[in-house]
């Protein structure tokens, strides 16, 4: 038994129908592979942008929120840890370091971030390019970021706007002369110093790509608060003698043990600790979901956009019921009648899944590199198993109800239609 | 070859869903047909030739009655043996040719080697031998460029493709015009005296002038013979 050709002549007798039915089908695969290769390159972007921040210590409140402002530096408010917590766990031991995170300034729109030149080098893995920062007015710029090694960047409070760069100069003078605190011009309470690029980072598909990342005695010194060690001291990094509060500190733990200890210790009224996995998994459970809803509805839109061309099939076929009928009196088994529709319906749905599959991944690709540039988070939509399963079961589905138009056919009176 | 003796006797078909609403369509209380012979069912529009064509060619199940080919009686099949019997020793051929437009005139012919159950050896050989035989260039791509005499003759050897025993025409010339029809009917001719049994629905005089025998329908009843010769 070959019914193939006769598939193929039934497929080119209505080939704009075919084309229009396969269109319908791979646009709704489509849309539902891409929501969910797109939920997956969140879930596995978001996871990896976290990575290497062990352990996150802030201030009681929103894990979530200290999360994306740490993390995804999303310029979400939190609380300060106080100095005295804030000294508590930058010398509390037990950890490779802790690098205290402050931020709210922005350079040409890109965040700028103080911490330890050591969290650099973690976070980094090793920079691609120049050195750490080892003076008050260094910066280490992100992978992304348009700022180049030996550029100098005027910074100023919360805006983009540059500067001419004298007062800060003289700022970064009177820092590398030991005092502490230069009022701005234009915003008293603040003072501003340019910086010098002297390194760019590896890529880490974090925000941090297009940070300028400056020494937390920056951020400090411009916001008036000192440089967060005794008065004349010059150098940066810790220890941090006289370090003010800030929003949160990121430890590096010295095994696992230290890291569940730390964790149980900065749990407290003025503090709290967490590991990024535990807060991500709670988002995760949510988004997985709403990924499960959405997933459950898209396939029974699928079906129903199925189910729809399955009715359009079957006036479609009843204009070709003559044509059955003559195979039929010619003497082709009813199973052969039964095989040629079966088959042409599962050529349409197949076409339709196959060509979706794809066109679902660029989707999610374009969506993914948009959502990207948007945050930051290096994300890459790929085809998974959930994908897969979701077009296997479309199809499993389809020639589940293909068999309708199939026994249809297959049943109708000979003769009737050949009159 | 050897064409297929037919015997039917007793046969009722009618239609209709309930016992006052049935109508018999054919009531045939005996007929023979003769193997190797061109046998034309006739009689005006509605005198019931072509449903009992489809009788004899097993496409409709009498109410009552035996139709048996060879000696093998039809009625008692199911129509999955049915079908089988029809495809291994019947061809057909329709009013108006039933060809897959989309197909070439060879695949056309070939296609019911694709049904299963033959050996396709040779097969395509056989088809474009048929079709020369017919007149029909086999170089020809598509089937809907055929002129209307074409086209049947490439139905006519289709049905022939298994080289059966017996083969049913329903009013092979009605949609042709004279030449074609007159090519048509020679056609017949020829295929009954290389010894197959052809059964014919037509009104087409000359069909029926060449025809070994006639069988007159009126309201689906037999007409005697000696009225159909008044008609």
């Amino acid at each position: 038994m070959n019914p193939f050709p006769l598939v193929l002549a039934t497929l080119r007798r209505n080939r704009f129908t075919a084309i229009l039915f396969v269109t319908v089908i791979a646009l709704a695969v489509a849309l539902g592979i891409a929501i969910s290769a797109q939920e997956r390159a969140l879930r596995l972007g978001s996871a990896r942008a976290a990575d290497r921040f062990d352990l996150i210590v802030a201030a009681p409140g929103s894990q979530n929120d200290v999360l994306f402002s740490v993390v995804y530096l999303d310029p979400t408010a939190v609380e300060l840890l106080s100095p005295e917590m804030t000294a508590a766990v930058l010398n509390g031991g037990r950890a490779d370091f802790a690098a205290p995170i402050g931020f709210g300034d922005n350079f040409n729109g890109d965040p700028v971030v103080g911490t330890s030149a050591e969290f650099v080098d973690h976070l980094s893995r090793g920079l691609a390019e120049g050195r750490l920062f080892t003076r008050l007015d260094e910066a280490v710029v992100g992978a992304l970021s348009p700022n180049r090694v030996g550029d100098r960047l005027a910074i100023r409070h919360g805006h983009a706007d540059g500067l001419s760069g004298n007062d800060a100069d003289a700022a970064a003078d009177a820092h590398e002369a030991g005092e502490d605190h230069v009022e701005a011009e234009e915003e008293p309470g603040h003072s501003h110093v340019d910086v010098a690029v002297v390194g760019r980072m590896k890529p880490t598909g974090t925000p941090w790509d297009r940070a300028v990342v400056v020494p937390v005695e920056y951020n400090w010194f411009a916001h008036g608060m000192g440089t967060g060690h005794l008065p004349g001291e010059t150098r940066i990094g810790a220890p941090y003698e006289a370090a003010p509060g800030v929003p949160a500190i990121v430890i590096k733990p010295e095994n696992l043990a230290a890291a569940y200890g730390l964790r149980n210790r900065y749990r407290t009224t003025e503090s709290t600790a967490f590991f990024p996995a535990e807060v991500l998994v709670e988002i995760y459970a949510v988004m997985g979901n709403v990924a499960r809803i959405m997933s459950g509805l898209t396939l029974a839109a699928q079906v129903l956009v199925v189910a729809a061309i399955l009715a359009g099939i079957l006036a479609l076929l009843d204009l070709q019921r003559q044509r059955f009928a003559v195979l039929r009196a010619l003497g082709a088994p009813g199973s052969f009648v039964f095989a040629v529709v079966w088959l042409y319906v599962g050529t349409l749905i197949a076409g339709g899944a196959l060509i979706g599959l794809p066109l679902g991944w660029g989707v999610a690709a374009i969506v993914s590199r948009l959502v990207a540039r948007e945050t930051g988070v290096a994300m890459t939509a790929q085809i998974g198993i959930a994908e897969l399963a979701l077009v296997g079961a479309l199809l499993c589905v389809g020639f589940l109800l293909a068999l309708v138009p199939a026994l249809l056919t297959y049943r109708k009176p000979v003769v009737e239609a050949l009159r | 070859m050897n064409g297929l003796a037919g015997e039917v006797g007793g046969l009722v078909y009618s239609v209709g869903a309930g016992p006052r609403e049935r109508q018999t369509i054919i009531d045939l209380p005996a007929l023979d047909v003769k193997p190797g012979e061109l046998t034309v069912l006739s009689g005006p529009s509605g005198s019931g030739k072509s449903t009992l064509l489809y009788l004899l060619a097993g496409l409709l199940v009498p109410d009552r009655g035996r139709i048996a080919w060879g000696g093998e009686a039809l009625t008692g099949m199911g129509e999955a043996r049915r079908d089988r019997w029809r495809r291994e020793n019947a061809g057909f051929i329709f009013q108006n040719f039933h060809l897959i437009e989309e197909l070439s005139p060879l695949d056309n012919v070939l296609m019911t080697g694709w049904f299963g159950g033959f050996s396709t050896r040779g097969l395509r050989s056989r088809a474009a031998a048929l079709l020369e035989r017919f007149g029909v260039p086999i170089e020809r791509r598509r089937t809907s460029l055929l002129s209307r005499g074409e086209q049947q003759r490439v139905a006519i050897a289709r049905a022939l493709l298994f080289d059966p025993s017996l083969v049913f025409a329903d009013e092979p010339t009605a949609s042709l015009d004279g030449a074609a029809g007159g090519l048509v009917t020679r056609t017949l001719r020829e295929i009954a005296d290389e010894g197959r049994t052809v059964v014919a629905a037509s009104h087409d005089p000359a069909l029926l002038s060449i025809a070994d025998r006639t069988v007159r329908l009126d309201h689906g009843r037999l007409v005697p013979a000696t009225q159909a010769e008044a008609a």
